[in-house]
């Protein structure tokens, strides 16, 4: 591997462009280095980028609802989509975000969720995530009830995007066999969490 | 009747297309030709060829309807001018119809390694006798053995052949001279000579460098270019939209990405408006100043 290449080079179902080999219509995603295997796989289709750049940016970034109510969308989704890739990059940011070990490994369902989450309205809500992202068909009404005891409808309309761009990028990153970097498993090892 | 009296009245009214990317055209910002690949695959194996073309190549190939939708667009949106080049287009064996079809939205280059003209394939070749229309031949020397080392055997004197033949059929030819020197150099005199004795005008025979991109960069031939380096023509090809002609390049059997603008082909105006926003998004730079064309 040379200096400056991404540490996953050649290791996916597609191609993972390189800075030498993005489209010029993708330079300004590389401008700051190496962007990710997302980015990198994205950038085979440059049209693309933006958009859906621009969509998963605003799903599950910062919003009206706290960056931990959408950690909790994004990690059990993962978990819950059985996305190892999108499972890593998302440990690794719940740790950033001050997320305990004991509430991460209940979000991934390593533990029952009652272990990590005493708040019964934190378990209302990841109840509204495990029935969107863990099933199929109708959501039962008593579900959506108890969600909304707890939380304001727009906070269940901004997570329910959220859960769903994660399923999107879950079955991206899934059917491409897009690679954990080797810093982040690094830091997962280290924190008891890989 | 003559052949321009012939033609359909859309030939002869300007394009009356207005919005941002026909404004570019008019002012000189943005090119007027679209390029369009029709296929890769062709009977020759040229040792500087951009695409790997070869025999054996991956077809890639658009259909007709396809290059008829960009000949369209392409006026609709204010181009001006087309070429069709590959791989060797005159393999497809409906080209040349599609070709008269597309002349009748704007006038076309097209680029054929002049091979396939042997016997009664040159009456096919007539129907191209027309004003919107000019073929492009490759030949490299005046020296038969020096040209078919690039080119491939006999193509020395296949192209000697034909275009004498292709001139008197009403075709209009332009010459393609790819080398390695000098663009100026004296030592192409005899191949000037070699051109105009053929029935070729000076202003239709085109000199340009090797470009070092696909199988010319694998043997380290030719001048190093960057984007802004290659005029900015829109090209369309079976594996996307690239900006210029020497976009959609091909080493070790993989396509180069570096100059992809889209993968959407149609509309034109996908891919024409990334060429527009990417281009005024680069800085300044040499702006062809290599004689790349």
């Amino acid at each position: 591997m040379g200096p400056g290449q991404p540490e996953y080079v050649g290791m996916t179902r597609v191609q993972l462009l390189d800075a030498g080999r993005a489209p010029i219509t993708a330079q300004q995603y590389y401008a700051e280095g190496d962007p990710g295997p997302i980015v990198a796989a994205l950038a085979s289709v440059p049209e693309l980028l933006g958009p859906t750049l621009g969509f998963v940016a605003a799903a599950l970034g910062r919003g009206s609802t706290s960056v931990r109510l959408k950690e909790f969308a994004i990690l059990r989704t993962s978990a819950l989509q059985g996305c190892q890739f999108c499972i890593h990059a998302h440990t690794s940011v719940s740790l950033d975000i001050g997320l305990s070990p004991e509430e991460i490994r209940a979000l991934r369902g390593e533990v029952p969720l009652e272990d990590g989450f005493p708040s019964e309205s934190e378990r209302a809500l990841i109840g509204w995530i495990d029935a969107l992202a863990g099933a199929t068909g109708p959501i039962p009404d008593d579900v959506w009830v108890e969600a909304r005891r707890h939380w304001p409808e727009h906070v269940l309309v901004e997570l329910t995007v959220t859960v769903g761009a994660t399923m999107f990028l879950n079955r991206f990153a899934t059917g491409f066999e897009l690679p954990t970097a080797d810093h982040v498993m690094a830091r997962l090892d280290a924190a008891g969490l890989a | 009747m003559t052949m321009v009296a012939s033609r359909p009245a859309a030939v002869t009214v300007p394009s009356a297309a207005s919005g941002p990317i026909a404004e570019a055209v008019a002012s000189g910002e943005l090119p007027g030709r679209v390029w369009i690949y029709s296929n890769y695959h062709c009977n020759l194996a040229c040792s500087y060829c951009l695409t790997e073309s070869s025999p054996r190549s991956e077809r890639r190939q658009l259909t007709a309807e396809q290059m008829l939708a960009v000949a369209e667009q392409a006026r609709s949106l204010g181009f001006t001018a087309l070429g069709v080049t590959g791989g060797e287009p005159l393999l497809l064996p409906w080209l040349p119809e599609t070709v008269l079809a597309m002349a009748h939205q704007l006038p076309v280059v097209l680029l054929t390694n002049g091979t396939l003209f042997a016997g009664d394939r040159i009456k096919r070749a007539a129907m191209l006798a027309d004003p919107n229309i000019a073929l492009q031949i490759s030949l490299d020397s005046h020296l038969p053995d020096l040209n078919d080392m690039a080119r491939g055997p006999d193509n020395f004197a296949n192209v000697v052949s034909a275009v004498p033949r292709l001139v008197a059929s009403g075709v209009r030819v332009r010459i393609a001279t790819t080398t390695a020197g000098p663009l100026d150099s004296p030592l192409l005199d005899p191949l000037r000579d070699l051109v105009r004795s053929l029935g070729v005008c000076d202003e239709d025979h085109v000199i340009r460098p090797i470009v070092r991109r696909g199988r010319a960069d694998e043997r380290e031939l030719g001048v190093l270019a960057a984007a802004r380096d290659i005029p900015s023509e829109l090209t369309i090809a079976a594996d996307g939209a690239f900006w210029g002609s020497f976009g959609p390049t091909v080493r070790s059997g993989r396509l180069d990405t570096d100059l992809l603008l889209t993968r959407t082909i149609l509309p034109l105006s996908v891919p024409a408006n990334a060429l527009l926003a990417t281009m005024r998004g680069l800085p300044e730079g040499a702006d062809a100043s290599l004689g790349i064309r």
